[in-house]
């Protein structure tokens, strides 16, 4: 890495520290590690485990294996970080790719002896390092505590890290595609997290394929599904990593990334030859 | 770096079209134009004129409909051609969670300022801009003029060899030009090439030796200050003129006691003080007469618009 590229990486940092995105990402994850940390109670006894508490309740009286409840503890977690943590980082962050587009901060970059696409990139890449930083200090805070609760290590659930980084991956090259186009924050948010709403809907293809009367109709769907990003299967590609079960069908990943390839490729484009 | 000509421009033109193609304007229209190396150049033109746009399309913030610019005999599309330019836009909006210090840091950064090279620098420019004392101060409390200050710091800070300034002293105060004036000076003195971009006339008369004059997207005048407002004949003031002799001149009264003459040769000179030291009065100047560059600007616009 150039120290150009590294100077915009450390720039988005700054505006991400600045905005309070960083901080206030990282104090929800502390909260979320503190709790397990602090409120949920596990006791092991010869092995297995007696006791799972919460607030001081226990929870169920059953006699767990705790490699079980490690990995019904990682799945949920995991279900639940993935689902909101993206939500939240999408809310969080993508203002981020929008105000670097502002009147009068644009030309001065543009002025630079910098290419465009070297320039959006920097931004990309800076971006996603922000939430990079917060997921994985995240999954891997709960990941350690659960570990240190139950001795129990399973190595599974920090695939969730690569699988929702790479799902943000993909809808922050739909946030720098809208903001090129529109340089609107308010779109450059709504778009993705339609995009995560609409994935469990478009997931339903079986049934949908069923219900749907024409072909034309069922075609259309088919289309939707195949091209959008599939963030729901990707969480339970997430899930089955977790749970350590063999992921039998890779399409929702690779043809989510193809999406988010393409869709940041689009971006660096119209990046290129737009005036400002 | 070699080429003489630090800007070349070669029919350039702009046209922007609204999103279906259904309007469009010409923004900046066949501009042809040389800004040689080391000279300071005023950019000059009513609001609307397509100046900002010309100076956006030197950087390829625009990029161009048709023609072609050059700086320093590189094409400016190509990034390496704005490797040694300054630039300090109009209406600047530079991150306010930067502090002065980390402002200029970054911008040298992407200018491609070696690390080691850029410490020193940042302290040496904030004070040359007056701003040492700010320099831990994030941009938010900064006042406007202190931000074109810093704006000027940010453009010197690889040590361009073109520096291009869109109104540079918007919002600075009369001591803050001052100090703005005096540090362009200096840098003219070192022979960098200044492109100043300015409907201030007084400031580009008193700065720029070279100006250009674009009207409704045209080059409509080009030349030297010199040159430009250096009128056609000369000018003679006189006191005690007697009334007769006053007339006969068609003099006009500037004050109760002085009278100005204006005469297109040395010989109409040369008989009008014979006339006006026979009849007893006293000849106060004779000088060459001028226009001020507010008057050339305003003759070549008017004209522009009634074409």
């Amino acid at each position: 890495m150039n120290s150009v590229t590294a100077a915009l990486i450390r720039d988005t940092f700054r505006e991400a520290l600045a905005r309070r995105v960083f901080w206030g990402l990282f104090a929800l994850s502390t909260l979320m590690i503190l709790f397990i940390l602090f409120l949920l109670r596990i006791d092991i006894v010869e092995g297995a485990v007696s006791t799972v508490g919460i607030f001081g309740t226990s929870l169920s009286r059953r006699i767990w294996n705790p490699e079980r409840l490690v990995n019904h503890a990682h799945a949920a977690v995991a279900a639940f970080l993935y689902t909101f943590g993206m939500l939240l980082a999408l809310f969080a962050s993508a203002t981020l790719v929008p105000s670097m587009l502002e009147p009068g901060r644009i030309e001065l970059l543009l002025s630079k002896p910098l290419s465009r696409p070297q320039l959006i990139l920097g931004r990309y890449v800076g971006n996603l390092l922000v939430i990079a930083a917060n997921i994985t200090w995240l999954f891997a805070g709960v990941w350690v505590i659960l570990g240190w609760k139950t001795h129990v290590w399973h190595t599974g659930f920090l695939y969730a890290i690569l699988t929702t980084i790479a799902a943000y991956a993909v809808l922050l090259a739909v946030i720098v595609l809208v903001a090129v186009v529109w340089e609107s924050a308010a779109l450059a948010t709504m778009i993705p997290v339609a995009l995560v709403i609409m994935s469990p809907i478009l997931a339903q293809r079986d049934t949908m394929e069923k219900l749907l009367s024409s072909d034309l109709s069922r075609l259309i769907w088919n289309v939707f599904y195949y091209v959008l990003p599939k963030i729901y299967e990707i969480g339970w590609i997430t899930r089955r990593f977790t749970f350590g079960q063999p992921i039998q069908d890779w399409m929702p990943l690779w043809s989510s990334a193809a999406f988010g390839a393409a869709t940041l490729m689009a971006g660096i484009w119209i990046f290129a030859r737009r005036d400002f | 770096m070699s080429s003489d000509i630090a800007i070349r421009t070669r029919g350039l033109t702009k046209v922007f079209r609204s999103r279906f193609g259904r309007r469009e304007v010409r923004a900046v229209d066949g501009i042809s134009l040389d800004v040689p190396r080391g000279t300071t150049f005023g950019l000059l033109g009513p609001n609307g004129a397509g100046k900002t746009t010309f100076v956006k399309l030197l950087l390829s913030a625009v990029h161009p409909s048709s023609g072609s610019a050059a700086i320093f005999g590189r094409d400016s599309r190509n990034r390496n051609a704005r490797r040694p330019v300054g630039y300090l836009p109009e209406n600047h909006r530079f991150p306010t969670y930067l502090n002065g210090a980390g402002m200029l840091d970054f911008y040298a950064a992407l200018s491609g300022m070696p690390a080691r090279d850029r410490a020193g620098r940042v302290a040496e420019l904030l004070d040359l801009v007056d701003l040492g004392r700010w320099a831990g101060v994030r941009l938010r409390k900064y006042s406007k003029g202190m931000l074109q200050r810093l704006g000027l710091a940010q453009a010197l800070m690889h040590r361009p060899a073109l520096l291009i300034l869109d109104e540079p002293t918007d919002g600075v105060d009369p001591v803050g030009r001052a100090l703005i004036r005096e540090i362009l000076a200096d840098l003219e003195r070192r022979g960098v090439t200044i492109f100043l971009n300015s409907h201030l006339l007084g400031e580009v008369e008193l700065f720029c030796r070279q100006v250009a004059i674009i009207h409704h997207g045209r080059l409509a005048l080009t030349g030297s200050v010199k040159d430009l407002t250096t009128g056609k004949g000369y000018c003679v003031t006189a006191m005690k003129v007697p009334p007769a002799i006053h007339d006969r001149l068609r003099g006009e009264s500037t004050h109760d006691t002085v009278s100005s003459f204006r005469f297109n040769t040395r010989e109409e000179v040369n008989q009008a003080i014979d006339a006006l030291r026979s009849a007893g009065a006293e000849i106060e100047s004779v000088a060459p007469s001028t226009s001020t560059l507010e008057e050339v600007f305003l003759r070549t616009v008017q004209a522009g618009s009634r074409e």
